[in-house]
C-alpha cells in the first residue's frame, strides 16, 4: 500500500458518490433541496479539482497524488489512482462541466431526484476513468459512465428519445465488447498477475500482441470518441438528450474514448499505435471533413452541434495519430477546449429550446435582438468552434495541424480545408439564427436571468482564459507528453 | 461414526424438514399460513446448519460421496436459494391451498437430492440423486391452480426429462463398460487411455447431455421456456435459482473430467457454448412474457458459465462457481419482484411492469440492479462473474470465444433494457395502486441490492473462497 498523504483523488470521486447517496435519501418532492445538494457536492468537486490542478507540480511532471492499494489479490487488481499532465486537464474539465450542467438544469421539474442521482452516477464513472491507472477499474468506471445515459435520455430527452437512447447505449456497449477482451488479453500477455497500467508498461508486449490489442482498443474506444464511421450514435444521441446530459456527454463523455486510446492503447501498445497510425489519421480526416459537410445540411441546432462534435473529435484523433509532441499536446488541449466549448453550445441551445420549444433554425431567426445575452453565449461558442484566435481551441487546433501537415501532408491539408468549411457553416448558422429577420413569435421571451447566466458565463470565461493564457495548460500537458513521446 | 453424521448433517436436516411436511400433508385440514412459518424456520435453520458444516471434509458411503469445500459451497448456495424461494411463498396463490404441504415437502426433498448430487463422485449415485431431484420437479411443475391450462407443460417436462435420464443412463453404462469403474476419481485416471474409443466418446456425450438438460444448455433447452411459463411463479423461481446451482456444480465436475481427456470434446463444448449464448439471447429479444424471457436468458447464461469451465484451470472452475453464485443472487432479485407483483399467481407480462417506479421504487430498484447484473454491467456481481469467466478463458487463448461472449452480452442488454424501460418509463394504461411491500420484503430487497453490489465491488474474499473450492475439485 502506498499513500502519499490525503487521498484527494478518492475524495473527488466520493463527492459524486456521496452526492448520489444523499440524494437517494431525500424525499422526491423536495426538489429544491435535491438541487442544492447536487450543486453543493459538484462545487466541492470543482474546488478540489482546481486545487489539484494548482498543486500539481509540472516542473517535476510524472504521476502525482498516487494512491495504490491491492484490491483483488488473486488477479492483481489495484485501487490505483494518480494524475499526470494528460488526465489532470480532463479532471478539471469534468468538474467544470458537471458544475455548470447542474446549474443549467435548475429549472427541471420532472423526476428531479432520479435525474440528479443518475447524473452523479454518470460523473462518478467519468472521474473514475480519468483517475484510475488500473485497467480493471478503468473498464469498470467506463461502463458505469455509459449505462446511466440510457435512462437519462429515454426519460428526460426530446426528439426521438427512446430510439436515440437505445442506439447510443448499444453502440457504446458494443465498443466495450472489444475493450474488455483487449484488456484481459494484455493482462494475460503480461503474465496474468497485474492490471497495473505502469507495471504492464514495464513488462512490454510483443509486436503482434500490440498490433492486435491496439486495434481492438482503438475501435472500442473510438466508438465513444465518435470516430467516423462509428459516429452515427452521436448526433442522434445529442439531439435526443436533455441539456445537461448533452453537455456532460459531448463535453466529457466523448473525451473518455480519446483518452482511453491515449491512456491504454498508446501507452501499452506504442508499436501497435505506430502500425495503425495511418488508419487513425485517415479515419480522423474523413471525420473532420464529413462532420463539417453533413453539418452544412442540418436545420436542427442540436444536429449542427452534434456534427461539429464529430468534426472536432476528428481533430483530437488526428493529433493522436501524429504521435508527436505537438500533435498529442494539441489533442489533449483540444479535448479540454472542445469539452468546455460544447458544454457552452448545448447550454445556450438548451436555454433557447426551453423557451421557444424549437431548435429548428428557420423557425428561429433574429434572436440577438430579443435575447442578446443568450445569443452572445452561442456566438462565443461558435467562434470557439471555428477556432478564432483568443479562443482555447485555436491553440489546440493550431498545434494539431502543425503536427499533422508535417506527418500526413495530404490528409492534414484536407482536414484543414474541412475545418474552413465548418467555419463557414457555423457562421451561416449564427447568421440565420441570431441575425436576419426577427420572428415575432419570440418577442415576448425574456433574456437569460442573472442567475441562469452564471454557468454560461463561467464556461465562456474559461474558453477565453485558456485562449489568452494557453501556457497554463500546455505546460502541464507537456510535462507528461514529452517523456511519453520519447518512449516511442 | 459421529463424524460421519456431522458430515451428512445438512442433508439429514433437510430430510427432517421433508418428514415434517410429509406429516403435515397427511392432515385433513390445511393451514397454509402456519406451513409457511414452519417452512421459513426450517429453511433458515437449514441454511445455518449448512453454513456451519461448510468447512468440513471427508468421504462417505464407500467413497461414493465426497464432502469438500466445493460441494459445501454449492450446498450453501442451494440452501440459500431454497430459503429465498420459501420466503417468497407467503402468498402462494398460484397453488391450491390443499397442496401447500406437498409443495414444501417436495421443495425440501428436491433440495436434499441436489445436495447429494453436488457431493456425489460416483456415477450411479449421481444418477440416483438426479432422479430424486427430477421426480420432485416433475411433481412441482404441474402443481398449479389452473392445472388443465398448463397440463401440457408438466407432460412435456416429464417426457423430455425421462428421455434425458434414459440417454444419460445409457451413457453411464457405456462408460462403465469401457472403464470398468463408476468412480469419478478412477475414471479420471483411466479416461485418457480409452478416450480414442468411439464408445467412450458416445458414453461421455450421452452422460453429459443429462446434465446439460438440467442446465438447459442448447440444444437441451426446449423444456425451459414452457416450464418457466407454465409453472407457478415460486416453482419457476426454484428451478431458475436453486436447481441451476446443482446443475452448474455437476457440469463443473463432469465437464472438467471429460474435456480434460480429449481436445475434440473441448471443441464440441465450445460450439455448444456459442450456440447456447447466441440462441438464448436472440430468442429472448422477442419475448413478451417475462418468465419466458428469463428462461431464454438462462439458456444464454448456461453458455457463459461453460466458457469459464472450458478453460479447464482452477481459475476457470473458480470463475464458474463465482458466476453461479452471482447468477443466484441476481436471478432471485428479478424473480422476487415478479412474485411480489404477480401475487395472485398469474404470469407477468413485461408491459404490466409499467409505472413500477412509482408503485414501489424499492422493487423497481431491485429489479433494475438484478437485470443490470444479468446483463453484466459493472459494478454488479454479474459483471465480476463475466469478467472472471472471460479472464480464465483468455488465459487459455480463447480470444474468439470471449469476443463472441461480449457481443452476446451486448445483445442481451437490449432485452434487459426493455424490461427496465417498462418499469421506469412506460406509463400504465390504468393507474394502479402502490404495491404493498411488507417489512421483511423490504429487508430482503436491501439485502439483495447490497449483495449484488458488494460481490461486484469487493470480490477479493469471495474469489479466494471459490479458488480454494476449485482446488478441492479433483
Amino acid at each position: 500500500m502506498e499513500m502519499a498523504g490525503f487521498p484527494i483523488l478518492t475524495a473527488i470521486l466520493s463527492t459524486t458518490i456521496l452526492g448520489l447517496l444523499i440524494i437517494i435519501f431525500i424525499p422526491p418532492e423536495k426538489t429544491k433541496l435535491i438541487k442544492q445538494v447536487s450543486l453543493a457536492s459538484a462545487t466541492v468537486g470543482l474546488v478540489l479539482c482546481i486545487w489539484l490542478y494548482y498543486a500539481y507540480d509540472h516542473q517535476k511532471g510524472g504521476l502525482q497524488f498516487v494512491e495504490r492499494i491491492l484490491w483483488v489479490k488473486s488477479l492483481g487488481i489495484y485501487w490505483f489512482n494518480g494524475v499526470d499532465g494528460i488526465n489532470l486537464p480532463m479532471m478539471l474539465l469534468t468538474s467544470i462541466v458537471l458544475f455548470t450542467a447542474i446549474w443549467t438544469m435548475w429549472e427541471l421539474e420532472n423526476r428531479v431526484k432520479e435525474f440528479f442521482a443518475l447524473i452523479f452516477l454518470l460523473v462518478a464513472g467519468v472521474y473514475g476513468v480519468f483517475m484510475s491507472m488500473d485497467l480493471f477499474w478503468i473498464f469498470v468506471w467506463y461502463d458505469v459512465s455509459l449505462f446511466p445515459m440510457y435512462p437519462l435520455i429515454a426519460i428526460w430527452g426530446g426528439t426521438r428519445k427512446e430510439y436515440g437512447a437505445m442506439k447510443l447505449t448499444l453502440y457504446l456497449l458494443a465498443g466495450s465488447a472489444l475493450i474488455l477482451p483487449a484488456i484481459i488479453y494484455l493482462w494475460v500477455a503480461g503474465g496474468a498477475h497485474t492490471f497495473d497500467l505502469f507495471e504492464l508498461q514495464r513488462i512490454g508486449f510483443s509486436a503482434f500482441d500490440q498490433k492486435m490489442t491496439f486495434i481492438m482498443l482503438y475501435l472500442g474506444f473510438g466508438i465513444l470518441a465518435a470516430v467516423w464511421p462509428f459516429h452515427t450514435w452521436s448526433p442522434v444521441g445529442h439531439v435526443a438528450a436533455p441539456t445537461a446530459v448533452s453537455m456532460i456527454h459531448a463535453g466529457v463523455l466523448m473525451k473518455l474514448g480519446a483518452y482511453g486510446i491515449l491512456r491504454i492503447g498508446m501507452t501499452l501498445c506504442p508499436a501497435g499505435a505506430q502500425y495503425w497510425s495511418s488508419l487513425m489519421a485517415l479515419l480522423a480526416c474523413i471525420g473532420i471533413v464529413y462532420g463539417a459537410l453533413v453539418g452544412l445540411a442540418q436545420t436542427d441546432l442540436k444536429y449542427v452541434i452534434g456534427y461539429s462534435s464529430v468534426s472536432h473529435m476528428g481533430v483530437v484523433g488526428l493529433g493522436l495519430a501524429t504521435m508527436s509532441v505537438n500533435g498529442i499536446n494539441g489533442a489533449v488541449f483540444q479535448m479540454f477546449a472542445h469539452g468546455v466549448m460544447t458544454a457552452l453550445f448545448f447550454s445556450s441551445v438548451g436555454y433557447i429550446y426551453d423557451r421557444t420549444h424549437t431548435k429548428i433554425i428557420p423557425e428561429l431567426g433574429g434572436l440577438s435582438k430579443t435575447m442578446p445575452i443568450a445569443s452572445s453565449f452561442f456566438i462565443v461558442a461558435a467562434l470557439a468552434g471555428i477556432g478564432v484566435p483568443l479562443m482555447a481551441s485555436f491553440w489546440a487546433e493550431l498545434l494539431v495541424f502543425i503536427a499533422a501537415v508535417k506527418v500526413f501532408p495530404v490528409g492534414g491539408i484536407a482536414a484543414l480545408v474541412g475545418l474552413i468549411i465548418s467555419a463557414l457553416f457555423m457562421l451561416r448558422v449564427v447568421q440565420r439564427t441570431f441575425y436576419g429577420e426577427k420572428n415575432p413569435k419570440w418577442e415576448h421571451i425574456p433574456d437569460v436571468s442573472g442567475f441562469l447566466a452564471v454557468p454560461r458565463v463561467i464556461l465562456m470565461s474559461i474558453i477565453l482564459f485558456f485562449g489568452m493564457f494557453p501556457k497554463i495548460m500546455l505546460d502541464v500537458i507537456q510535462s507528461t507528453v514529452i517523456p511519453f513521446v520519447n518512449r516511442f | 461414526m459421529m463424524t460421519d453424521f456431522m458430515l451428512f448433517l445438512p442433508e439429514l436436516f433437510f430430510i427432517l424438514g421433508a418428514i415434517v411436511f410429509f406429516i403435515f400433508s397427511l392432515r385433513k385440514k390445511a393451514d397454509p399460513a402456519a406451513y409457511h412459518k414452519w417452512a421459513v424456520v426450517i429453511g433458515a435453520v437449514g441454511l445455518l446448519v449448512t453454513v456451519a458444516a461448510s468447512r468440513q471434509g471427508g468421504m462417505l458411503f464407500f467413497d461414493c460421496y465426497r464432502v469438500d469445500l466445493f460441494s459445501q459451497v454449492f450446498k450453501v448456495l442451494l440452501a440459500l436459494g431454497t430459503i429465498w424461494v420459501i420466503f417468497s411463498s407467503g402468498e402462494l396463490k398460484g397453488i391450491d391451498p390443499r397442496q401447500h404441504a406437498e409443495y414444501y415437502f417436495l421443495i425440501f426433498v428436491c433440495t436434499l437430492a441436489m445436495m447429494m448430487l453436488v457431493s456425489s463422485v460416483e456415477l450411479l449415485t449421481i444418477y440416483v440423486s438426479i432422479e430424486l431431484s427430477s421426480y420432485s420437479l416433475y411433481l412441482l411443475v404441474p402443481m398449479r391452480r389452473k392445472a388443465d391450462e398448463f397440463v401440457e407443460t408438466g407432460i412435456k417436462y416429464f417426457m423430455v426429462g425421462v428421455t434425458a435420464s434414459g440417454l444419460m443412463l445409457f451413457g453411464i453404462s457405456l462408460l462403465f463398460g469401457m472403464a470398468h469403474t463408476t468412480y469419478i476419481p478412477q475414471l479420471i485416471q483411466t479416461l485418457p487411455g480409452i478416450i480414442s474409443q468411439p464408445a467412450t466418446i458416445i458414453g461421455l456425450i450421452l452422460a453429459l447431455s443429462g446434465f446439460f438438460f438440467k442446465l438447459a444448455l442448447f440444444p437441451f433447452h426446449i423444456w425451459a421456456p414452457d416450464v418457466y411459463q407454465g409453472s407457478a411463479n415460486q416453482v419457476t423461481t426454484y428451478i431458475a435459482t436453486a436447481s441451476k446451482m446443482a446443475a452448474a456444480a455437476m457440469i463443473i465436475r463432469f465437464t472438467g473430467l471429460s474435456a480434460g481427456a480429449s481436445p475434440g470434446m473441448i471443441k464440441l463444448l465450445i460450439v455448444l457454448s456459442i450456440l447456447s449464448m447466441t440462441f438464448g439471447n436472440l430468442v429472448a429479444l422477442i419475448q413478451k412474457d417475462i418468465k419466458r424471457l428469463l428462461a431464454y436468458s438462462s439458456i444464454a447464461h448456461a453458455g457463459y458459465m461453460l466458457i469459464g469451465i472450458l478453460a479447464l484451470s482452477d481459475r476457470g472452475y473458480a470463475s464458474a462457481i463465482y458466476y453461479a453464485a452471482a447468477y443466484l443472487v441476481m436471478n432471485y432479485s428479478v424473480f422476487m419482484v415478479i412474485m411480489k407483483l404477480a401475487d395472485d399467481g398469474h404470469n407477468l407480462q413485461i408491459k404490466e411492469l409499467a409505472g413500477l417506479h412509482k408503485r414501489s421504487p424499492l422493487l423497481a430498484l431491485t429489479l433494475m440492479l438484478g437485470l443490470f447484473g444479468l446483463a453484466g454491467i459493472p459494478p454488479t456481481a454479474g459483471f465480476m462473474g463475466k469478467f472472471l469467466v472471460f479472464a480464465a478463458a483468455l488465459e487459455k487463448g480463447y480470444l474468439f470465444l470471449v469476443i463472441i461472449g461480449m457481443i452476446n452480452a451486448t445483445i442481451s442488454l437490449y432485452y434487459y433494457l426493455i424490461v427496465i424501460k417498462a418499469a421506469y418509463l412506460l406509463k400504465p394504461v390504468n393507474e394502479l395502486p402502490a404495491v404493498q411491500v411488507d417489512f421483511w420484503t423490504r429487508c430482503m430487497c436491501v439485502v439483495l441490492v447490497v449483495m449484488t453490489i458488494y460481490l461486484g465491488v469487493f470480490p477479493d474474499q469471495f474469489v479466494l473462497l471459490t479458488e480454494a473450492a476449485a482446488k478441492t475439485l479433483f
